[in-house]
Parts: C-alpha cells; sequence; structure tokens
C-alpha cells in the first residue's frame, strides 16, 4: 500500500483531479451541469501547462463523442464527460464508439431528464445506456468517483475487453459536496495505467497505415461483429474483478464490483448503487441496533452485470428492497430490479424482490423512508408477495 | 487570395487512385469521378493524407465489409458528424506526435460529406469545426438524393393486368391517377430500381394494406374546414397519421376478353380410353368459362399425366349439378360422376389448357392470374359467382370466401377492389383436425384465411352531392375513392424495389395509390426540383425554395471556400490542393451529377456537370476573406458573356425538371432563369469589388 496524500475535493474535482494525474491524450467536452467543474478544472490545469493534454472546446456532446470517437480511433488515450441531456444527445455516438471498440472513458454527473427540467441527481440517464456495450460503473462518494476514473481506463483498455466505459456519481449529492479523498501520487498512477498504445500502430487510424474503419457491414457478418462485442463484455467481468483487486492493493482500500456490508446472517438486505448505498448502510447501523438482521449490497459494476457475485451474497435471504434512483414507466419492475429479477430467476434459496423508486430529481431519500422501506418489504415477504414495485418520498 | 497551382496530369496519371475500382457506386455516378478526382489531387501532394467521410452514397458504396476500396486510412462514423470526428483525429495526431508517440511533418485530412450530412444534419458539426480552426478540407458532393420502396411482394396494376413489382419491365403501362382530371390513365414505366433491403411497414385502411417504407409517399386527401374545397397533397408514410384519408382504387372499368394463347394438344389419347375425348376449347374469356373457373379455383384440380380434371363436390350440391351443365355446354364434355364426392372431367387437353391459364395447382398454391384484372366486369362477376359456389358463404349482407392459399385470398381481394367492393382485411387462422370448416371436418390440422366482401352502397349523389363531398372528396369519380388509415405497423427488415412512371409520377399498389421513386429535398435540392417530398403537383411545381447558400455560409466563417465541378477537373484538382495546402479549414463544394436522382442516361452526367456550369447554374468561383474570383470557364464567361448557355439547356435534360416545359410553368422557367441572372450578377459584382 501507498500512503495516500490527503485533499478535500468535491466529486467533480476527485474526477478532474485524477484525469490530471492520468494525463490522457486528447479530452473532448462540453459543459452541462452538474459535470461542469470537470471540465473547468481540467480546463485549468490544461492552461496552466500542468497536464499536455488537447482538449478540445467541441459545440455539443453529439460533436464530443464524435470528436472522441476520431482520437481514440487514432489510439490515443481518450477522455470525456457529461451528464443528463447531453449523454441522451450522444446516444448515437455510444454505439458507435463501443461498436468500432474505442476505449473512451466517460465520467457522467448523474442528473435527471427533461421534461419538467431539472438540474438534479438521478441515475435515468446511465441507466438508458446499459445496452450500448459500454462497461458500466456507479461510485457512492468523491472517494469512489478518484478511483473509478483511474480503474475505468484499465478495464476497457484492456486487449482482451477493448470496449468505452462509463462511470456515474450523482448529480450534487456527489458531484458538488465536499469531502476527504486519499489520492495516489502522480507516479502510482501512471505506473497503474501504463501506457495507451499497446494495440500495434497497425490497427490504429494514422497515416501510416491503411485501414478502414466504420465500415458498411451488412446481413452477412454484422451478428458475428455484435456477438464479439457479448464476448468481450464477458470478459470483461474477469478484468474488472483483476484491476480492482490489484487497485485495492496499492490503495489500500478494498474494491469488489459488488459491496457487501452485513450481509453473512442477514434475513433481509437492500440493494442499491451510487450515493443511496451510504444512505442504505446507514439505515442497516441503525435497524442492527435494535437487533434486525439487515445488510445492505451495493452493485458497482453494472454492466457487464455481475450475476454469480450477486446471487452468492444474496442466496439464503429472505426478502430484498432495491432502492432505485432512477425512472422507468409501465415497466414490470424497476430497472435495477429488473436486472436482479433476471439474475435470480429460477435459482434456488433466492429472496423476494420489491422495488422502491425513489430520489428522482435530487428528492433527498430520508433515513426513516428507508426504514419504512424495510418494514414493507418484511411485510410484504410474510404476506407472500414475490415481486412489488413502489415509489417512496412523494407526496400523494 | 488564395493563388491556385496549375496542376501536372502527366504526373498525375502516373498515380495509383487512392480509390480503386471495384466499388458499388451507380454507373455514371458522379460522386465516384469527383472522389477519384479529388483523391488524386491530394495523393499529387506527396504528403500523407487520411479521410473522414460522412454516411452516404460514397460510404456506403466503397466500404461493404469485408472489402473496402480505399488504398489510404480511411474512417467512418456517423451520418452527422464527420467534422467533430475529423477535429478528434487532428488533435489526437497532434497529441501523439507532442508526446513523441507518433512522427510525421504535414497530414493532410480530408473529410467527404454528401448534400444531406452537410447542407442539413451536419452543418453544426462542421460549422464548430471550423470555427475551431482544425486544419482539413471538406468536401461535399452535392447531388440532392436520399432514396425509398416498396416490399416485393407488391401488386401493381398495368395494362395487362395485376403484376407482382419484381415482374413489372420498363416500357410496361401502368395505370395512374391523372391528378388533374381525377381519372384513371395508363403511363409508361420507365424507371425499376432494386433498393436493397429495408425497414417495411404495413399501411391499413379499412379496405386495403400495402407493404412499403418509412419514406415513400402517399396521395392524400388535405382536409379544409374553411372552404368546401379539399386538396391532394403528398405525404410519406412518417408524416401520415391515423385517420388520414389516402386515394385508392374505386373500379377498373372496360376491359375486353381475354383471348388464350394456343396450347399444344394431344393427339395420343386421354389416360386409359386409348383415344381422345373430342372437346371443345373457347378460344377467348366468357361468363360461363369464368364461372366454371371459379368452381376449379375453389375445389378443383388437374392431374394431366392422367388427363383428369377433378373437383370435389359431393353428390346432390348445387354446385355439382352447375359443374355438369356447364361441362356440358363449354367443352362438350360429359363428367364422371359415378364417385360420391367427387367429379372427374377426363380429358388431356382439357387439363393442359386449364394448367395454362395459370391459376396454379393444388389448393395451397392457387392464385388468380393477372389477366383476370383486364377482363369485362361482368365476367368477373362470374368469377365470384363460381367462386362463391364452391368455398364461398354468406353471413348476413356479406360474402365470405375461404382458401388455404394466401397468395389467392391476397389476388382475390384485390381483384374485388377493382370492382367496387368492400372488402375486409385477410384473417388467417389454424384449425384442429376435425373441426368443420364451411360444412367440412378437416381431415388433418390445417391453417387457411378467408376475406369477406359485400357491394358498396351508392350514395344518392344528385340528391345529396354537398353533404357526400364533405364525407367523400372523391364521391363523383369513377375511379378513385379515399379511405381512412387505420393502422400503420412495423414488419421486418425486407429486400424492396421501388418504380419510376412518367408524367403523372404515380402508379397504383396494392389497389393504393402511390408516388414515384426518386430523391426527397435536402436544403441542397435546387427551386423547382420535384423530389419525392417536393413533388412536382398541380399546385406546387416541386421544391418551392433555392438551395441553400451553402458557400456562403462558409465563406463568412472566414474560410477558403470553393466551389469546383468534375467537367472542369483541372479546376477541381488546384483547389483541392489549394484547400489542403492551406492552413486551417478549407471547404469545397462539388456539383456531383446523380443520373438516378436528376434522372437522365447515365452516360451524360459530365455532360450535365459542364451544362451546370455554362449556364451559371453551379459557377466555379473561390471566396476567402471577402475576395470573390471566378476560375476556369466561369471566368471565361465573365470576360465574354456570350459563352453563357441559357438555364433550359441544362434543365431539359433531366427529369427532375420535365414539369417545368409543360405550358402552365413556362412563368417559373423564366423565374429560375431570372434569379441565376441575378445571382450571377450579384456574383460579378462581388468579384469586381
Amino acid at each position: 500500500m501507498i500512503e495516500p496524500i490527503v485533499k478535500g475535493m468535491t466529486g467533480d474535482e476527485a474526477v478532474a483531479w485524477a484525469a490530471k494525474q492520468i494525463n490522457p491524450d486528447v479530452i473532448a467536452a462540453y459543459p452541462i451541469t452538474p459535470q461542469t467543474i470537470i471540465v473547468e478544472r481540467f480546463s485549468d490545469y490544461v492552461n496552466d501547462g500542468l497536464v499536455d493534454t488537447s482538449y478540445i472546446p467541441v459545440e455539443s456532446e453529439h460533436s464530443a463523442m464524435s470528436a472522441c470517437v476520431g482520437a481514440s480511433a487514432t489510439g490515443a488515450r481518450v477522455f470525456t464527460a457529461t451528464a443528463s441531456a447531453g449523454l441522451a444527445l450522444m446516444y448515437e455516438i455510444l454505439y458507435v464508439a463501443s461498436g468500432m471498440r474505442l476505449p473512451i472513458v466517460l465520467a457522467v454527473a448523474n442528473r435527471a431528464f427533461s421534461a419538467p427540467i431539472n438540474i438534479h441527481g438521478e441515475c435515468t440517464d446511465q441507466m438508458v445506456c446499459r445496452d450500448a456495450s459500454w462497461i458500466s460503473l456507479f461510485g457512492e462518494s468523491a472517494q469512489e468517483a478518484y478511483d473509478e476514473t483511474i480503474m475505468s481506463f484499465k478495464i476497457g483498455e484492456n486487449p482482451e475487453v477493448m470496449l468505452p466505459t462509463m462511470f456515474g456519481i450523482e448529480g450534487f449529492i456527489v458531484t458538488h459536496a465536499l469531502e476527504r479523498v486519499d489520492t495516489l501520487p502522480d507516479k502510482t498512477v501512471k505506473e497503474f495505467l501504463g501506457d495507451r498504445r499497446v494495440i500495434p500502430a497497425c490497427c490504429t487510424f494514422n497515416p501510416f497505415a491503411v485501414g478502414t474503419f466504420g465500415s458498411l457491414v451488412l446481413q452477412d457478418n454484422y451478428m458475428e461483429l455484435k456477438r464479439q462485442q457479448e464476448e468481450a463484455m464477458q470478459k470483461a467481468y474477469h478484468v474488472t474483478k483483476n484491476v480492482m483487486a490489484e487497485f485495492s492493493e496499492i490503495s489500500g482500500r478494498d474494491y469488489e464490483i459488488i459491496e457487501k456490508y452485513n450481509l453473512e446472517d442477514a434475513d433481509y438486505a437492500f440493494v442499491s448503487y451510487g450515493a443511496t448505498a451510504g444512505n442504505a448502510k446507514a439505515v442497516v447501523d441503525r435497524l442492527r441496533e435494535k437487533g434486525e438482521k439487515v445488510g445492505s449490497l451495493k452493485i458497482r459494476l453494472y454492466r457487464p452485470y455481475p450475476v454469480s457475485d450477486i446471487y452468492e451474497a444474496l442466496k439464503g435471504i429472505k426478502a430484498v428492497s432495491i432502492l432505485d434512483r432512477s425512472a422507468t414507466f409501465g415497466s414490470p419492475a424497476t430497472i435495477a430490479q429488473n436486472d436482479l429479477a433476471a439474475a435470480l430467476y429460477g435459482k434456488k434459496d433466492v429472496p423476494t424482490l420489491h422495488g422502491y423508486i425513489n430520489g428522482l430529481g435530487g428528492r433527498v431519500l430520508l433515513l426513516p423512508e428507508i426504514e419504512q422501506v424495510y418494514e414493507q418489504s418484511k411485510k410484504y415477504h410474510e404476506e407472500g408477495k414475490a415481486l412489488t414495485q413502489d415509489w417512496i418520498g412523494y407526496r400523494r | 487570395m488564395i493563388e491556385l497551382q496549375r496542376v501536372n496530369l502527366k504526373e498525375i496519371s502516373k498515380l495509383e487512385p487512392a480509390l480503386t475500382g471495384g466499388h458499388r457506386l451507380c454507373a455514371g455516378c458522379g460522386a465516384g469521378t469527383m472522389a477519384r478526382q479529388v483523391t488524386l489531387a491530394a495523393q499529387a501532394l506527396k504528403e500523407p493524407f487520411m479521410i473522414v467521410n460522412a454516411t452516404g452514397c460514397l460510404e456506403v458504396a466503397t466500404t461493404i465489409y469485408p472489402y473496402n476500396s480505399w488504398t489510404v486510412p480511411w474512417l467512418h462514423n456517423a451520418f452527422e458528424n464527420a467534422a467533430a470526428t475529423a477535429s478528434g483525429t487532428i488533435v489526437a495526431l497532434e497529441a501523439l506526435r507532442r508526446k513523441k508517440q507518433l512522427e510525421y511533418d504535414q497530414i493532410n485530412i480530408l473529410i467527404f460529406g454528401g448534400d444531406g450530412g452537410t447542407y442539413d444534419i451536419g452543418l453544426q458539426s462542421l460549422s464548430g469545426a471550423i470555427e475551431r480552426g482544425h486544419d482539413f478540407l471538406y468536401v461535399c458532393y452535392n447531388n440532392g438524393a436520399y432514396m425509398n420502396c416498396l416490399s416485393l411482394d407488391t401488386f401493381i396494376m398495368t395494362e395487362d393486368g395485376l403484376k407482382r413489382v419484381i415482374e413489372i419491365q420498363l416500357g410496361d403501362l401502368v395505370y395512374a391517377f391523372d391528378q388533374t382530371t381525377g381519372d384513371l390513365v395508363l403511363k409508361e414505366c420507365s424507371g425499376i430500381y432494386d433498393n436493397g433491403t429495408k425497414e417495411v411497414y404495413e399501411l391499413k385502411t379499412l379496405h386495403h394494406s400495402i407493404k412499403t417504407t418509412l419514406n415513400h409517399p402517399f396521395l392524400t386527401v388535405q382536409m379544409s374546414r374553411k372552404k368546401d374545397v379539399n386538396a391532394l397533397i403528398w405525404k410519406t408514410l412518417e408524416q401520415l397519421e391515423l385517420g388520414d384519408e389516402i386515394i385508392v382504387l374505386k373500379k377498373l372499368t372496360g376491359g375486353k376478353s381475354y383471348t388464350f394463347k394456343k396450347i399444344d394438344l394431344s393427339v395420343r389419347g386421354d389416360f386409359k380410353v386409348h383415344k381422345i375425348n373430342e372437346i371443345q376449347l373457347p378460344e377467348s374469356s366468357n361468363p360461363e368459362l369464368m364461372e366454371f373457373l371459379g368452381l376449379y379455383i375453389g375445389d378443383g384440380w388437374t392431374r394431366s399425366h392422367k388427363a383428369e380434371t377433378g373437383f370435389s363436390f359431393p353428390e346432390k350440391t348445387d354446385a355439382r349439378a352447375r359443374l355438369v351443365f356447364l361441362s356440358k355446354k363449354l367443352f362438350n364434355l360429359e363428367p364422371s360422376t359415378t364417385s360420391l364426392n367427387d367429379v372427374y372431367l377426363y380429358s388431356i387437353n382439357l387439363a393442359r389448357f386449364i394448367e395454362s391459364l395459370g391459376f396454379g395447382k393444388g389448393a395451397k398454391n392457387k392464385i388468380i392470374p393477372s389477366w383476370v384484372f383486364t377482363i369485362p366486369l361482368e365476367e368477373k362477376e362470374a368469377l365470384v359467382k363460381g367462386l362463391m359456389q364452391s368455398d364461398g358463404y354468406i353471413v348476413g349482407k356479406s360474402k365470405r370466401y375461404v382458401s388455404a392459399s394466401y397468395e389467392l385470398l391476397k389476388t382475390l381481394r384485390l381483384l374485388l377492389q377493382t370492382m367496387n367492393y368492400r372488402v375486409g382485411k385477410i384473417h388467417q387462422q389454424t384449425k384442429k383436425k376435425g373441426t368443420f370448416v364451411v360444412y367440412r371436418k378437416l381431415l388433418e390440422d390445417s391453417s387457411y384465411g378467408y376475406v369477406c366482401f359485400s357491394k358498396k352502397k351508392e350514395p344518392n349523389i344528385d340528391k345529396y352531392l354537398s353533404q357526400i363531398k364533405q364525407r367523400n372528396f372523391l364521391a363523383e369519380n369513377k375511379y378513385f375513392s379515399s379511405e381512412k388509415i387505420t393502422s400503420i405497423e412495423f414488419i421486418k427488415e425486407e429486400p424492396t424495389i421501388d418504380l419510376r412512371v412518367e408524367d403523372e409520377h404515380n402508379f397504383i399498389a396494392d389497389g393504393i395509390v402511390v408516388h414515384n421513386t426518386g430523391i426527397q429535398r435536402s436544403s441542397g435540392t435546387p427551386m423547382c426540383a420535384s423530389t419525392t417530398t417536393s413533388p412536382a403537383g398541380t399546385v406546387i411545381p416541386g421544391k418551392i425554395k433555392w438551395a441553400k447558400p451553402l458557400p456562403d455560409i462558409m465563406a463568412a466563417h472566414g474560410i477558403p471556400t470553393f466551389t469546383a465541378s468534375p467537367f472542369y477537373h483541372r479546376d477541381l484538382m488546384s483547389k483541392v490542393q489549394a484547400g489542403l495546402n492551406h492552413e486551417g479549414p478549407a471547404f469545397l463544394l462539388v456539383d456531383s451529377p446523380c443520373n438516378l436522382g436528376q434522372r437522365y442516361e447515365p452516360n451524360i452526367s459530365l455532360e450535365i456537370a459542364k451544362l451546370a456550369v455554362q449556364s451559371c447554374f453551379f459557377p466555379l468561383y473561390m471566396t476567402y476573406q471577402d475576395e470573390w474570383a471566378f476560375t476556369s470557364e466561369s471566368l471565361r464567361i465573365a470576360n465574354n458573356p456570350d459563352k453563357k448557355v441559357p438555364v433550359e439547356d441544362y434543365l431539359k435534360l433531366q427529369g427532375r425538371f420535365k414539369h417545368l416545359f409543360k405550358p402552365e410553368w413556362k412563368d417559373k422557367l423564366v423565374e429560375i432563369q431570372e434569379t441565376i441572372d441575378n445571382r450571377w450578377e450579384r456574383l460579378i459584382k462581388k468579384t469586381k469589388y
């Protein structure tokens, strides 16, 4: 373990600081609240000569992701950041980036979609991209924002994987909250990541190699190429595990693709991702004091979905309440509940699942509300209800 | 001002082209010529260069995986972001050089985009990249084309009856809707296009349905509440909404009895009897024969090797009695009625005759052949009568016909639609063995369908004309009526094809009036050009506005801006080199003729390009920092105005402007000439300023 350099930073600043240490070749970004601080800080680093990254101040997020594709194809290390509407505008090119197997890294300051317009925290923006063949991570705190920025490059750039990676931190709740962040020395970050150009120059878009990128692929080959993406995703699962283990060693912070909290002897559990996990853990502590056997599971790696790890962690638990800070309408279950139900379906000793959509548009999820969720799930379970979906924390 | 250097054609002719042969651009396509000229000019600079290509004809036709036609580094991202993508590449290469991971002196970046990807959806990306000052030459090849089509199993109404769209040949006469008189007219088919696999949707009205792509245009009624006058306008499937009324065929009148082709008659003898049953065969269609054939379609089969034509009509049925009567009368042939369930006609020549008529063998493969669509109404009615006696039954006021052949039901439905019947959709179902269907028990699991139809009630037009016209704009029309759209659904991706019909620019597909194929307007489409989304109608002569002044917009960014034509290739190549040598962004607009979109023969592409310049429709010039200069042919015309040719010479060679030469659009022609003259004068002023 390396002695940390302790800093006080917001989530956005932590991302910008990590990006500064990584010193990518190209950043193309367009500002949008609550991601703004990332690009502002980074612009400072560029103009103060602290990094030798080329910064492209594009005119839209669509062009941001387009420029990232053009840059990453040359073999350069490329980073960008966005939120909400910006991510939606990038959506078309997200598929181009993953289809062309370009390990771009994208920081998402998770924010609610319009309308009505709202600038605050909610993870729907990232959730709707879960099928875009991007590796998808969520971070709970400024510390995790810092750590995941670094790890994302290492995962996506692995030659076995070669897929883009996005990681999300919730708008304002994480992006703008000042926290203690243990940072690594520049040299350590540099050594951890190594050089992006591990692929030979003949396979990149450069003036000295005759290559065709982004050609038209018809019925005869399209499916084979898409299948390769799926196989890369499956490899990304193992690569992520290894990268997190390696990072735990140098940082001294325990990283796993899922975080288990008091689950060993638990009868009931919360499942969440991102900042909500912090609230869930606080409630677990309160309930444990009262003698309730309850624990919490945080999903850090959302795509590829860690099916077996989650099953092992939840096996034998009676009921699970899913705290889902993302919106879906007319769906059989909340977004995270849908995935969880599919992961557990047909297996033995699985819990009943109760999904709770909460905290939309930055609405604060109060601890007593989570306790209510717990009581409610317990009651549903005793009544024999296997799958329910509710909204909490809104005026009826 | 930018200095143009003369290109050395001798040197250039020695180069291996960056765009090699084997690409799949259309014969006569200007984009292929243009791309080769541009890349040869870039190659002649002897500096490495890379291409970023927007989605479009050039991209699609040159890189069908696993092949490609480019011998230089080439990248495609999407339709609207070629300039942004190139920004990323340029900046990344600089970064890699700075970090000493890549060594080079100078790299030229060429971007290719079509008019759609540049004038319209990609303008923001291009403007942003220019503002950031990246070093590239953006080449916009302008032809104004995007395409649209019908599914392969669509039936087209032609002079020779109903034909599948894939059976239509150039020169066939197809029925069309005359937009001026509302009459049914015959027009020549002048183009057939294979448009590849596309997403196909099914559009349904109460009595019609058609499979088509999203961008295919349909003739629709535009309701006007204020005035009592409704109008007809073309809308693409995308623009149509449920409840919109589209124009459909009501009735095909006229028609004449069909003369059968002579068949080889057998003299060797019929099966078992070893002698020929002497029968008479009709020379042309008549009502009684059609009724007989109706019975045949329903329950008949032929086995010519056994000289047998059989019908499954049980004893004591009306159909059996009628068949016996008709056989004697038509063919002078006594049927064998010894079987309880079946009736047999033994004659090898009769079997051969029936097989030659094209109704198909076996219950699942029956179809109504195209010639039936050309016979008089009376004969068609007789066919329906025969059909009803075999597999039909009556439910209340409506008739219902059952068959295991989907093709038969589909063609019958279309036939009924030419006879002024109301026809429901085809109901398909699967029944288990033992179930009763039309009074008969099924011997095995079977899937079959049925259509319901009934005579249309003619409204009393004389008495209630205004009310009826309010409801049905075409109430008085003999051949056409309008129907409300009830559903539009995605089916699947299918191969598609399209037709072009002269003059009326429409044809009748699956009983619905649809528009020709062609191009859809982009902001690069010139004034009065007919495209499928800005068609030449009776009220509006094609696209109303002039093309977006893209060179002016680019020049306003303060960058070197050029226009060029593939006919004046030296000029084009000089401009490419000047654009690439300039440090920072530069823009080149190339007039790239498209024989499919502009509608001319593929061998005159360069002639078209030449006339565009000589008529000053597409002047050749360059501009930088508020200075303007003509080049090449345009410079010669500016110095000697006698060289300027009338714009008519350019327009008349192209189908997309054909309507302008009708007397009613004479004014438009004058207007176009005036506009071109004005623009030319303004350019002259700019160059002298």
